[in-house]
């Protein structure tokens, strides 16, 4: 009896895994997308996006989620190397830790185009925005918003690159514009319960200078919309405090357009767009045979960051 | 007597199956390439889980095999970034490994905590350290060779993580099964009471399974490190459920109901197997976690009779 | 006639409770001796004590005419006595011959790896004397009936060569066949003039095996005589009437 079931189980397994690999066993251009943390909403935007863009080419891709493990990261980008798929698309990667698997894919001529990630010379480049760039449209879109005069809060947070680089950039504004003054900082602790964490570091800024403030800025979306909801139940009105925040999506987008919402500006990071050019560009470089100068020099290919606000919020809802 | 080899092999013929399955999908899954690729992977999820396997075999659970390998890598890579010699972070990894085994070993025969709690405290304040130490930010660099090599360099041509998976899992395997000391081990957990009236030092034993946990998450964590030149913390947590799965899957073979270092060295890399041709047949990531999870439901179930009767169950009271 | 084993004005206190009290006994090698009594008379702590588990905190034990004192169950052992619990005596998982030499492995040179091979053949050894017949010492003890596995409890006490085994309630848990099983096994034990404490609460077990029989009660030893002659019945009632 026992026999039998194992039998049955070890056949519907195996016409399972049939079922799941076959598309894969098809001869086509073969493109495998890494994303390092699909639990992180960015992330995913990316991988998808580079997905999805490559199935319309008729391609096959496959996404894999290292779930945010370095070890599981470098477990796949080994096993992957051995497959020799045409590219390798890495979304916000980790090119100094996975240098030896970046290497090996080099030898083994496969590759490597990384979203957000950080540049190496063992891949071809990486997509990215100019962090500097975004982090001094938010910053100069809010003081002049507020005339270069008042008093701003901030909401921070020192633990990834892109954020720290736009708090940077943030100071480097102001100290050249001593009119506007920053009254309170949170920093939000690199936690799980990060929501958390914001909500209630922001309320005690709120209680303490929230009458004398004039502007916020948050160094990413999701900060913002803890901060939006603080602010409603706070009785704002859209407009009352001048509110910039960093990253763009259709959340952000919709809480820009919505006169409830105090949110009232953000720069977008074009997450998807990074993915489709991630694609296009391996498509150019593997199909077509340009060579990757005819894409970008330098390590990086930056991508355009737009500031989003009220006059131009419909265009991306 | 064919039911008795099923019950014994089943699962792991289905693994066999597994195997083969892979190799008539995937025209890369068994060149020597990747089966090197899959064998250096199970290096570091069957060290941890044969340390999981010890301490089971004692019938005591550690759950801080994970955090303390990270916290291991952790001091490991700061000694090594910090210009250390390598060879005296590796030690310091070890020593960190073995003294978190340690302490919960005194905190189950001394203090008289149940291990499921013990060391549940051992893996925080362990996590506690790896963040005090990095600060959540990660060890990384071009780190000496002399230390990369350990995980990355070859011997004879095998690659060095092959050779510290088998040298660990023969050491294991001999340990448990030829040994007075193993003997005791196994005794220990079998039957604590008549293990005791029998004149074998059963806290003793308990003791030093759980301190050989340690040491083999110290291990691991020197390996990682070394592997992946950069130390963080949590970096070790992902192999965490994929260990207790190994070790539970383990269970179901070789020897039904009980935790034993071939089934575990067997499951692990059957479970690197899954891995590794999911991702040559190019299927989606969730469904790699799918596909696990009905693997360890499915052997499990099938031999739950043994698994159901082992001593730790009914410690935990999981029996139905 | 001499003595293998003399208790002397053995008593026991735990704090204001006292267990026994002034208890001498003088067994004989090669005599199978039954110890009775009601709850609570003393029995276990006078197992234990014998056993090695507890000090008296009173009286001296003498074996072969020597002053003795066992630190633990394992000193007690390396001296001759071995005591079978009525149900912490086998690990049921483990197989028969790693049941005989739990706690005592036999290793081989020059590794002293376990010598499996030989555990297993005297195991093979042990059960034959018993004359229990089991195939594969590979069988789990789980598998066993309940008089195997004393048989398998007793071999342990014939590993050690012991020259005084305790029974504790051997056949409490057991059917009337394996019960008979179990007696056997005492009747050979017997044969090849082993000491045997036999505690039970089966009085027909008693008469059935028994040389002598010693009641206690109270802490103290009421009654000390050969059983030969003796009904169940009689048995019953030098408990229950001086009890009442």
């Amino acid at each position: 009896m026992q026999a039998i079931t194992k039998r049955n189980l070890m056949l519907g397994g195996a016409a399972l895994a049939a079922t799941l690999a076959r598309p894969a066993l098809a001869q086509a251009m073969d493109v495998a997308i890494i994303g390092f943390q699909m639990s992180s909403e960015t992330h995913a935007r990316a991988a998808n996006a580079a997905a999805a863009a490559a199935r319309a080419k008729g391609w096959n891709a496959t996404v894999l989620n290292s779930e945010g493990s370095l070890p599981r990261h470098a477990e796949q980008l080994d096993t992957l190397i051995g497959r020799r798929p045409k590219a390798i698309i890495v979304c916000m990667g980790k090119p100094v830790e996975a240098e030896a698997q970046f290497q090996r894919a080099k030898a083994a001529n496969v590759p490597v185009i990384t979203i957000m990630s950080g540049a190496s010379n063992d891949t071809l480049f990486d997509i990215q925005v100019n962090e500097y760039e975004v982090g001094a449209k938010a910053a100069l879109w809010l003081l002049g918003e507020l005339g270069y005069q008042g008093n701003i809060l901030t909401q921070r947070f020192e633990g990834n690159v892109g954020t720290r680089i736009r708090g940077k950039v943030l100071d480097v504004v102001l100290s050249e514009n001593t009119g506007v003054r920053v009254l309170g900082t949170h920093t939000m602790a690199r936690t799980a319960s990060w929501r958390d964490d914001v909500r209630q570091g922001f309320q005690a800024l709120l209680l303490r200078h929230g009458a004398q403030t004039q502007g916020i800025w948050a160094s990413f979306d999701g900060q913002a919309f803890v901060i939006d909801d603080l602010l409603k139940v706070r009785g704002a009105k859209k407009g009352q405090v001048k509110f910039v925040s960093i990253d763009g999506g259709a959340e952000t987008y919709r809480r820009i357009a919505d006169p409830d919402s105090t949110l009232m500006a953000t720069v977008t990071i074009p997450f998807e767009e990074m993915g489709t050019k991630a694609v296009d560009a391996a498509e150019r470089i593997v199909v077509k045979g340009e060579p990757k100068g005819a894409i970008t020099s330098g390590p990086y290919l930056f991508m355009d960051a737009a500031l989003v606000d009220g006059n131009n919020v419909r265009r991306f809802l | 007597m064919i039911r008795r080899t099923l019950a014994r092999y089943g699962t792991a013929l289905a693994g066999v199956a597994l195997f083969a399955f892979f190799a008539l999908g995937s025209p890369v899954f068994l060149t020597p390439d990747n089966i090197a690729l899959i064998l250096k992977e199970t290096a570091f999820l069957g060290i941890l889980a044969i340390g999981f396997t010890l301490a089971l075999v004692t019938a005591e659970i550690d759950l801080s095999i994970a955090e303390v390998a990270s916290l291991a890598a952790v001091v490991t890579g700061a000694l090594v970034h910090g210009g250390t010699n390598p060879w005296i972070a590796v030690g310091a990894g070890l020593v960190v490994g073995t003294l978190c085994g340690a302490a919960n070993g005194v905190a189950v025969t001394v203090l008289n905590v149940p291990s499921l709690i013990a060391t549940l405290g051992v893996a925080a304040i362990a996590k506690g350290f790896s963040f005090m130490l990095t600060q959540g930010v990660a060890f990384v660099g071009r780190w000496p060779a002399s230390f990369t090599n350990l995980a990355r360099g070859t011997l004879l041509g095998v690659p060095n993580l092959i050779w510290w998976l088998a040298g660990v899992g023969f050491a294991a395997w001999l340990l448990v099964k030829w040994t007075r000391l193993g003997a005791h081990l196994v005794a220990t957990g079998e039957a604590d009471e008549a293990a005791r009236l029998a004149g074998i030092r059963t806290r003793s034993m308990k003791r030093l399974a759980l301190t050989l946990a340690g040491a083999c998450a110290g291990l691991t964590a020197v390996l990682l490190a070394s592997s992946l030149s950069s130390a963080a913390p949590a970096m070790a947590n992902d192999h965490f459920l994929y260990a207790i799965a190994a070790v539970l899957l383990g269970m179901s073979m070789f020897e039904p109901g009980r935790p034993n270092i071939p089934g575990t060295l067997f499951a692990a890399f059957t479970l690197k197997v899954l891995g590794n041709g999911l991702v040559l047949l190019g299927a989606e990531y969730y469904w790699q976690d799918i596909v696990l999870g009905t693997i360890i439901l499915v052997s499990v179930a099938l031999s739950a009779t043994g698994t159901g009767k082992a001593p730790f169950v009914k410690k935990l009271n999981f029996r139905r | 006639m001499t003595s293998l084993l003399s208790l002397r004005g053995i008593g026991m206190s735990y704090g204001a409770v006292t267990a026994l009290r002034d208890v001498n006994l003088d067994i004989a090698a090669g005599e199978v001796v039954a110890l009775c009594g009601d709850n609570g008379a003393g029995k276990s702590s006078l197992v234990k004590i014998l056993a090695g588990a507890q000090a008296p905190t009173a009286g001296t034990i003498m074996l072969d005419d020597t002053n003795e004192r066992f630190r633990d169950p394992q000193d007690a052992l390396r001296k001759g006595i071995a005591t079978i619990y009525q149900d912490l005596a086998v690990a049921p998982r483990l197989s028969i011959w790693q049941n005989v030499f739990l706690g005592s492995e036999l290793t081989r040179p020059p590794f002293g790896l376990l010598d499996k091979r030989r555990m297993a053949e005297m195991s093979r050894g042990f059960l034959a004397r018993l004359a229990v017949d089991i195939a594969d010492m590979e069988t789990p003890v789980e598998r066993l009936s309940g008089g195997q596995r004393q048989a398998v409890a007793i071999c342990r006490a014939l590993r050690w060569d012991a020259r005084i085994i305790i029974m504790d309630e051997p056949t409490a848990a057991l059917g009337v066949k394996e019960t008979a099983q179990v007696l056997d096994l005492i009747r050979r034990l017997h044969a090849e003039k082993h000491t045997v404490i036999l505690v039970s609460h089966a009085m027909q077990d008693v008469v059935a095996v028994a040389d002598r029989v010693v009641i206690l009660r109270g802490g103290r030893k009421v009654e000390d005589r050969p059983v030969a002659g003796l009904t169940a019945g009689d048995l019953a009632a030098m408990i229950m009437q001086r009890a009442a």
